[in-house]
């Protein structure tokens, strides 16, 4: 009786062959199931395009992950309701001034070093500095975008916005819901007054450019200057030289004299996040330099890592090199952020009118 | 004689009241007219008068798969909304007027609450319930959440025609021996029948162009149309907004209209 159970040798090599067969087909399952799936936020638009077409796929390969990109806002929001064991995205990219609020709520990291990201080694001190939580992976300058065809004086100076004949015809943004309008502000105190936080000073000029086109997004500006509409307005390079080329549009794009402000495009990881090696990861694949070069002569962003080569045509207008990189103004958004409700009520008291 | 008799004369206050409904009624109809106008304009930027006409934006928005997916899927939780909503807010509707319920007033304000509430805060809400519960964001999740927006419009559309229904008409059906089901499947559904579904319709609109609490609710890849076009709209504001609306507008216009083919909804403006 015990004889007829007892397992044989040939019975027991039988049924390690039937396991590993079985293993085999499970295989892919079980990897499937192993994939591990990287939470980022990301825009939308051209930069979108790419990220979805080239870029993203280029990690999942890479990796041998999966990407979930939300580019439905509002991102912080989302951020502060979900578990912080267990955010709701573990790269966050935002703008400079979201991620400022990010850290204050714990979360973001406060920074990024080489030691996680090895590329970061190579960005240019703003990217890093201590204006930045996290990482600027990209920067684009704030300053005057203006018609060509409309017989104005090209803007040298931020003051040339409040030149009368520009009444009715200038273009700025909702300072509250805008972080350009809220840039712009910050310049008119130093350009108007003792520096970027000089308020009253920026207020006061606030006030002499009425009357003023407000909108919301960079992409509706863009659009009152093609459609000219505004003729002057408060704009980022890259939403004035997108319209080279072949969408050649008369749009011309100035520094002024005082300085641009930096418009970063930061990365940063949420602490509680369970793949935070891949999120590290996929912050040093957007810093090297093939998939900066590529986002780069897309969307006309200045690339953060200093070893990045442009082509000519984008290498004469962006911030490519130590001296350009240097007129760049970054503000400090922890100081605005503390009062922002208060700059809020007294800038919507005077653009009401 | 006959002829000083049928002259009417001039009425101020009727053509004063006239003049006023042109007057909303152009109100109303200006916006789209606008939208029209730039989706059939060849410039990406709202530009008047139009420098021609091209249909590029319609094949742009038809093109873009992001757009596509979303409108599919708009349309499949509209339909799911439509569904629920008819049959939760008309249930609730009967038995808030036939219960005899104890604080029916209270019942009723608290089933017309979701209107009172900040779409956004509803949808803020829900999105911290459902990740608090671990059930992350699903596609039934964002259909109940519409849902619970939608329940209100059916209920109350459904509640005016059961408070002018002749309940005689059913103690009839009963005393000629109709069983409770057959009286309120032959007797009391089709009379209210024009109410529940003047509701539903409310109900699809709202879900379709629900964009406050899909805000939250929405994951990637699977985002309402809403949801897309205001993202769209931050970096690409061009014709394909406008076309898009317009394809809203005539998708919501064809829902309406099959219903009242189907239904007859004229019935409801009896109410």
């Amino acid at each position: 009786m015990i004889s007829r159970h007892r397992v044989s040798r040939r019975t027991m090599l039988r049924a390690g062959a039937g396991l590993a067969a079985a293993a085999s087909f499970a295989a892919p399952a079980i990897l499937h199931a192993e994939t591990k799936t990287l939470k980022i936020t990301t825009w939308g638009g051209k930069w979108g395009d790419i990220m979805k077409a080239t870029v993203l796929p280029g990690f999942e390969k890479e990796h041998g992950c999966t990407v979930s990109a939300d580019q439905a806002f509002p991102y912080v929001p989302k951020l502060q309701v979900s578990p912080r064991n267990d955010p709701l995205y573990d790269v966050l990219h935002t703008n400079s001034n979201e991620q400022w609020l990010a850290v204050v709520d714990g979360l973001v990291m406060d920074k990024i070093t080489a030691k996680e990201v090895p590329n970061v080694a190579d960005v240019y001190p703003y990217a890093v500095s201590d204006k930045i939580v996290g990482v600027s992976i990209f920067t684009s300058a704030i300053g005057l975008g203006y018609r060509t065809d409309k017989g104005i004086t090209p803007p040298k100076s931020w003051k040339d916005l409040a030149d009368p004949k520009l009444a009715g015809a200038r273009g700025g943004y909702l300072i509250p819901v805008n972080s350009l309008g809220q840039c712009h502000l910050m310049m008119l105190g130093k350009v108007y007054g003792k520096g970027l936080q000089d308020l009253d000073a920026a207020y006061k000029a606030l006030e002499q450019l009425k009357p003023i086109k407000l909108v919301d997004f960079t992409g509706q500006m863009e659009k009152m200057l093609l459609s000219a509409e505004v003729v002057e307005g408060v704009i980022h390079d890259s939403g004035v030289y997108r319209y080279e080329g072949a969408n050649r549009q008369p749009v011309d794009f100035c520094s002024p004299s005082e300085g641009v402000m930096a418009l970063e495009q930061v990365l940063n990881v949420t602490p509680g996040s369970k793949v935070k090696e891949l999120a590290f990861a996929y912050i040093d694949y957007m810093l090297r330099p093939d998939v900066q070069k590529l986002l780069a002569e897309g969307v006309w962003y200045s690339p953060a890592n200093k070893k990045v080569k442009l082509e000519e045509k984008y290498d004469a207008k962006l911030l490519t090199t130590p001296q350009k990189v240097a007129t760049l103004i970054q503000p400090d958004w922890k100081w605005y952020n503390a009062r922002k409700d208060d700059i809020d009520a007294r800038v919507t008291k005077i653009l009401k009118g | 004689m006959s002829v000083a008799l049928n002259k009417r004369p001039f009425d101020l206050g009727k053509a004063a009241y006239l003049g006023l409904n042109l007057l909303l009624l152009a109100f109303l109809l200006v916006p789209i007219a606008i939208i029209l106008v730039f989706a059939l304009n060849p410039t990406p930027y709202i530009s008047f008068p139009p420098v021609g006409i091209t249909l590029h934006w319609f094949d742009k928005f038809f093109e873009t798969g992001d757009f596509m997916r979303s409108l599919w899927l708009s349309l499949w939780i509209a339909a799911c909304v439509l569904v629920l909503s008819v049959v939760i807010g008309g249930a609730c509707a009967l038995a808030l007027a036939r219960g005899h319920l104890p604080g029916q007033a209270f019942l009723t304000a608290f089933f017309m609450s979701p209107l009172m509430l900040p779409a956004i805060l509803t949808g803020l809400a829900l999105f911290q319930s459902y990740l608090l519960a671990g059930i992350g964001r699903p596609v039934w999740g964002l259909i109940m959440a519409h849902t619970l927006i939608a329940v209100p419009y059916v209920l109350r559309t459904t509640l005016a025609v059961l408070h002018n229904f002749d309940r005689r008409i059913e103690e009839a059906a009963s005393v000629l021996g109709a069983s409770p089901a057959r009286v309120f499947f032959e007797v009391t559904l089709p009379l209210i029948q024009p109410g529940v579904f003047a509701g539903g319709v409310f109900a699809f609109i709202v879900s379709f162009d629900q964009f406050p609490v899909s805000l939250f609710l929405v994951v990637p890849k699977g985002e309402t149309l809403p949801v897309v076009l205001f993202n769209y709209m931050k970096f690409d504001l061009d014709g394909a907004i406008a076309a898009a609306s317009m394809v809203s507008i005539l998708l919501a216009l064809a829902v309406v209209l099959t219903l009242e083919k189907l239904i007859g909804l004229k019935a409801y403006v009896k109410l």
